[in-house]
């Protein structure tokens, strides 16, 4: 935001609600709420503004692999006649997309220019997407860029990751605690791994990026269950999340199977909606100018009307101008200590006490449904999974509290990305909302089903376990709360859920209260764009 | 009708409409969107938090834009058009010594008393061309860039540029040095304020400073009697007399800001003693230092207000050379640069 | 001649009632074929269905025939067919018009309440000798349906000489006539005849205990047949499509233990999938199971449920029909190249059960109590408000309704 640059990027807020207080700015799916909140017992948390980014993104890349942290300059690993696999994140990130170039471009073009330095020739490009869908070729070309992909794609070196493919994967052993670590052949074979990541949220890098982006269901299913998702809190901090300590262990597994890995992390600042159509989105509520409110209205309007199919065109077309904050590269664990702290820099809000009733405006877009359908599981997942945990210290909310959503929550679903979800639609959650029963009852049939592997394997499908994976997402939310309410919500498809409906924020808070007692104290986590709470 | 009791109605005017507009609340549109709430109108700044620097308004206010060419251009059709129009109508100011500014050439400080919003369009439309279109205004940056759409709409309709009135501000006196630097002429009105009875008021230094440090002349201007068609306080104006006055310009030769200011509001007032009385006799009034001045004495208001009363123009209906006369030197302007 | 006797003069005395008349009239017949495209169901309102209260069925002059007093006739979807003028022209040698329709019934006779086993066999008509099927106890098979002494007609409800049971009279032969025990109530003896197809279907179906089975439609027919194949039958794994909720619930209720998944019509194909381990090829009408379920009855006999059943079954699997087809334009490519087997299940007879011999009322009327299919009788209506129910029958599924039944004696 160029008027910002004049100024310092202020951090995050947290503003205690009174009569003059605005109604506030709510995300319900793909549309846009006003919402005014109770007096005197409700806040609202807003994220901090985008910190100012890298001037000279390349030369930033350039300096972080020439002296990077715990390792070698990258150019000394190189070496004429060796194999060397790139690694990168996936569509899941960042979300929304990134304008183009996109970091990983950025990055990839860098390590490649010292590869071709070296002489080089055995270079592989592998989009690391563990069990999600596989990437088409328009996304693949968008994260890597066009002189990448045209020079690797049409030699078959730049591909998709295949955790199914029972010749390109293989078990390099077993952690202390038993767990299986499982990674592509490829990688496994190389003389030098280099993965490049985009660390959107500080759940993302560091033996996350490998252990589990170029893993499969073998592997995964040891930390993406009931039992390490409950005892990760939150898995958006690292150093109290279960589901790291055990990637972190698997990580360990690979590094003295021999697989050399050089991590490069990267962090990009929360703008979002730069100086767009979209920016008023990004502004608080008593900021927002003449043009800023002008064009809310017109947009909630045309949102309103507009049928499903175009709004999804109209929103899932829009790429976020980031600004590139940070790169590290070298060690793997060194760099991820030194992201995560780029990560908290910008996104970290200091917010004192719980609440007794969190409430969220669940957006249009989750990591699972770019350029798709956000279907009621993954509702599930982006509210009590992501938002729920995007705190470090306790959760936002207390113990036996309640969260309200705001999202519409349709039964829809996108049948060539999500066909497993359909099937936990209809067959699984009428069943049981348990993530420990669904795992023991179900969990496998959807892991080894043939047709869901087919098309995880040849189409743009998400693995047939994934869903499962989306609901343990939730499953410390789920213990922790005493319900969860979802605002504007289809009720047949909420209440299948596991959820309750309600069709007014009144009667929302009015169910909330039938839970946590009268006069609850309400916190609204305004994200996006991202935040965490720190709470104390 | 005295001018007393002409004040009186003045101030009973909006009053007596009071009523009316209450009747009509709900009529009103801005009422009407007022009360439709945020989005529609803006919302207010939480008191725990720090409001947001806005855009910069004041002497920080960035005027440039209102000097590119279309800017200009769309002021040039709209001041000879709509504010001619307006300025004819309410007052047809009589313009007399026009041709004391016949040798004048380059930009100039132009300095004018002040009594009315209409002093502006007065002065600029009886100024000569070029100066009447390569001119920058100097506005009382509290007062006419203090939103940003006033500050837009001062900057161009009177190609306005905010002038600190309040405090000493190098920020404003430089960047009006470097219009001038640039080419462009000024107009300052040294009281540094509309006068509020119709006697002047304290001169500020800024325009004979500007004028000495960037070396041009200043010309002093008498406008007389826009305090009776629009004066301050007042938001309908009554149609009136008034006549612009051209001084001479004047150098600063090697005399300093201070002087060379006290020089200028000298002439002021020998100008004005013109107006009403005569040429000569101003002049030989102003010899004998006993010009009447354009403070005004220092005693209560009501014999302040009384004495001005006195103080009316000559009829000098055909003393105006050079009304009519259009400099030619822009014919040899060189490029395109004003001068 | 001596003068009647007893019997005689109960058979020869004129009847005067009140009665439904489908009428011999090519032109309310296509009036009810037009209308009822724009609604099913509208066919009442327009079409050969004449209600009267001065009707007498002509007598029978032949032994074992008697009067019997209709307590409840249910709606059936041959019946709708029929009032909407879609019947299928195959039936025109075996129908004879005009007719009485009602073929569902529990009636008094003699005192005592009955049921109807409608179909009229080589026995009723007074045939000698018995045709095969009729020898061997299989009444639905019979190929004597227009021989003689009565008027054409396949069952009871289709025939000129025995009136029917939206009538408050009709005749019977007393062969046709099942008792009906104490403890099935009216709702539920009616519940009897619909039981026997199903059950006559289900059976006929040949399921084993390790097969899959579909069952696509979820009305009287088809929850009836979830009803048998649970109780009789019960294969590892059953898919029903219902279409509405509650038809989805009553499924799962029927279904009590056996594993079953209930699903819509556009869910089946996941759910068959999902059950089968199978794949799904092909987009929108094109989409299919690349394997299947081993057996489907189809209970609802429209070209989508035909096409849905085809869609479903494995290769070399089997299709029974137990809804009423009619002219159905279906692409029959995967019946050839699935070598898929397509077989009707009509009426009932006589079923054998582990080497056991039993007539299909008999296992019906034990069906019906041990299931509570009475439950499934949503609504009555005299005869007079013939409009509403048959509207009530055509739309049962979307107003939460399964058998919709006339009660002729109008005392309900």
């Amino acid at each position: 935001m160029s008027r910002d640059r004049q100024y310092r990027p202020r951090p995050g807020l947290v503003l205690d609600v009174d009569r003059s207080t605005p109604p506030v700015l709510m995300h319900h799916g793909e549309q846009l709420r006003l919402q005014k909140l109770p007096a005197d017992r409700s806040r609202i948390i807003y994220p901090p503004e985008p910190l100012e980014p890298i001037e000279d993104p390349a030369r930033a890349v350039r300096e972080a692999l020439a002296s990077p942290v715990g390792s070698d300059p990258l150019s000394a690993r190189l070496f004429a006649g060796m194999k060397l696999t790139i690694a990168f994140d996936d569509v899941s990130l960042p979300l929304p997309p990134m304008r183009r170039p996109d970091v990983r471009q950025l990055v990839i073009e860098s390590v490649l220019d010292l590869a071709a330095d070296a002489g080089v020739d055995d270079v592989h490009l592998i989009a690391a997407l563990a069990l999600h869908r596989r990437m088409t070729d328009a996304e693949l070309r968008h994260v890597v860029g066009d002189r990448v992909y045209e020079a690797f794609a049409p030699r078959g070196t730049l591909y998709n990751h295949d955790a199914e493919d029972p010749e390109a994967m293989v078990v390099l052993g077993t952690t202390d605690h038993g767990e299986e670590v499982q990674i592509s052949k490829r990688a496994a074979e190389s003389d030098l791994v280099v993965y490049v990541n985009l660390n959107l949220v500080a759940m993302d890098g560091g033996w996350k990026s490998t252990a589990t982006g170029l893993s499969g269901y073998r592997a995964l299913r040891h930390h993406h269950n009931p039992a390490t998702m409950t005892r990760s809190r939150s898995f958006m901090d690292r150093h109290n999340s279960e589901l790291h300590h055990s990637n972190w262990r698997q990580g360990e597994v690979l590094r003295s199977a021999g697989v050399e890995v050089f991590q490069i992390e990267t962090t990009v600042n929360n703008d979002l909606y730069g100086d767009g159509p979209m920016s008023v989105l990004a502004k608080r509520e008593w900021e927002w100018n003449v043009r800023d409110r002008a064009s809310f209205m017109a947009s909630r309007a045309a949102l309103d009307r507009l049928p499903a199919a175009g709004r999804r065109k109209v929103l899932h077309g829009w790429r976020a101008p980031y600004g590139l904050t940070s790169v590290q590269a070298g060690e793997v664990e060194a760099v991820h200590e030194l992201t995560t702290a780029q990560v908290h820099r910008q996104q970290l809000v200091p917010v004192e006490g719980q609440t007794d009733v969190l409430l969220f405006g669940l957006p249009y877009i989750s990591p699972y449904n770019v350029d798709s359908i956000m279907n009621p599981i993954l509702v599930h997942c982006l509210g009590l999974g992501y938002f729920f945990n995007l705190y470090r210290g306790r959760p936002l909310v207390r113990e036996g509290g309640v969260v309200i959503m705001s999202h519409p929550t349709t039964p829809e679903f996108n049948p060539v990305h999500h066909p497993s979800y359909i099937d936990f639609f209809e067959e699984v959650l009428p069943e049981t909302t348990d993530p420990t029963v669904m795992a023991e009852r179900f969990e496998k049939r959807y892991a080894e089903d043939e047709w869901y592997r087919h098309l995880y394997r040849t189409g743009n499908a998400y693995h047939g376990v994934h869903p499962f994976y989306m609901w343990y997402w939730g499953a410390h939310a789920l213990e922790h709360l005493g319900g969860v309410v979802v605002l504007g919500g289809d009720p047949a498809t909420v209440r299948r859920l596991g959820y309750r409906p309600a069709s007014t924020m009144d009667d929302a808070l009015e169910i909330a209260s039938d839970i946590v007692g009268p006069r609850p104290t309400i916190t609204y986590f305004k994200n996006p764009p991202l935040m965490m709470a720190d709470v104390t | 009708m005295s001018d007393r009791s002409s004040g009186s109605r003045r101030t009973a005017g909006p009053r007596r409409g009071v009523p009316d507009l209450a009747r009509l609340r709900a009529l009103n549109p801005a009422a009407l969107v007022r009360s439709a709430g945020f989005p529609v109108t803006s919302a207010p700044t939480p008191s725990s938090v720090e409001p947001l620097p806005g855009p910069p308004l004041g002497d920080r206010y960035e005027s440039s834009w209102a000097r590119r060419p279309l800017a200009r251009a769309t002021r040039v059709a709209t001041q000879e058009t709509l504010g001619r129009a307006v300025t004819t109508a309410l007052c047809a100011p009589q313009v007399v010594n026009r041709d004391r500014i016949d040798q004048l050439e380059g930009p100039a400080v132009f300095v004018a008393n002040h009594h009315s919003h209409l002093d502006t369009g007065v002065v600029t439309g009886a100024l000569p061309r070029p100066w009447r279109h390569e001119l920058v205004v100097a506005a009382a940056a509290d007062y006419f860039f203090d939103t940003p759409g006033r500050a837009a709409a001062a900057a161009w309709f009177w190609g306005a540029v905010p002038m600190e009135r309040k405090r000493v501000s190098r920020r404003s006196a430089l960047a009006a040095a470097e219009l001038i630097d640039k080419g462009w002429s000024l107009l300052v009105f040294p009281e540094g304020g509309r006068s509020p009875d119709g006697w002047g008021q304290e001169h500020k230094g800024g325009a004979a400073y500007l004028a000495v440090r960037c070396d041009v002349p200043v010309v002093p201007i008498h406008i007389h009697g826009t305090d009776r068609v629009l004066p301050k306080g007042s938001s309908m104006p009554r149609p009136g007399r008034v006549v612009v006055n051209f001084g001479p310009p004047l150098t600063h030769g090697d005399l300093d800001a201070r002087r060379f200011a006290s020089r200028i509001e000298g002439t002021l007032e020998l100008l004005a003693d013109e107006t009403t009385s005569d040429w000569y006799s101003a002049r030989l009034a102003a010899t004998r230092g006993e010009s009447p001045g354009l403070r005004g004495p220092d005693i209560d208001s009501w014999r302040r207000d009384w004495l001005l009363e006195r103080r009316r123009p000559a009829q000098q209906g055909a003393a105006s050379p050079g009304g009519s006369a259009q400099r030619t030197w822009r014919d040899r302007a060189r490029g395109n640069r004003p001068w | 001649m001596t003068g009647p006797t007893t019997a005689d003069a109960q058979r020869k005395r004129p009847l005067r009632g009140e009665a439904l008349v489908f009428e011999d009239s090519p032109a309310r017949f296509g009036l009810a074929r037009l209308a009822s495209s724009l609604r099913p169901g509208a066919g009442a309102g327009t079409g050969p269905l004449r209600h009267t209260e001065d009707f007498a069925p002509p007598a029978i002059d032949a032994d074992s025939w008697v009067r019997i007093r209709p307590r409840l006739a249910g709606i059936c979807g041959s019946d709708l067919a029929a009032v909407d003028g879609r019947s299928s022209r195959w039936f025109e040698p075996i129908v004879s018009l005009p007719f009485v329709p009602g073929h569902e019934v529990v009636a008094d006779h003699d005192g005592r309440r009955v049921v109807l086993e409608p179909v009229l066999g080589c026995v009723a008509r007074g045939v000698h000798p018995l045709c095969g099927a009729c020898a061997n106890g299989d009444l639905g098979r019979c190929e004597r349906l227009s021989h003689g002494h009565l008027e054409p007609g396949l069952q009871t409800g289709f025939c000129e000489s025995t009136g029917g049971a939206w009538a408050s009279e009709m005749s019977a032969h007393l062969s046709q006539l099942h008792e009906v025990p104490d403890e099935l109530d009216d709702t539920a003896a009616v519940m009897v005849e619909p039981t026997a197809c199903a059950l006559h279907a289900a059976l006929s179906a040949g399921i084993a205990s390790e097969d899959t089975t579909a069952v696509i439609g979820a009305g009287t027919m088809g929850l009836a047949v979830v009803a048998a194949i649970a109780r009789h039958c019960p294969p590892r794994q059953l898919v029903v499509a219902a279409r509405h909720p509650h038809q989805q619930d009553l499924a799962r209720s029927l279904a009590g233990s056996l594993p079953t998944t209930v699903a819509t019509d556009a869910q089946l194909i996941r759910a068959v999938r999902r059950v089968t381990g199978t794949m799904v090829i092909g987009s929108g009408a094109q989409q299919r199971c690349t394997g299947g379920v081993d057996v489907t009855i189809d209970c609802v006999g429209t070209s989508s449920s035909l096409a849905l059943a085809l869609a479903v079954t494995r290769p070399g699997g089997r299709v029974v029909m137990v809804g009423m087809p009619g002219v159905t334009t279906v692409d029959l490519t995967p019946l050839w190249q699935r070598e898929i087997a397509l077989s009707g299940a009509y009426t009932y007879g006589t079923e054998r059960l582990d080497g056991t011999e039993y007539r299909t009322f008999d296992l019906a009327m034990e069906l019906v109590a041990a299931a509570d299919l009475g439950a499934l009788v949503s609504a009555t209506y005299p005869l007079s408000r013939s409009t509403d129910a048959i509207a009530h029958a055509a739309a049962a599924g979307r107003r939460g309704a399964t058998k919709i039944c006339f009660d002729p004696q109008g005392t309900r």
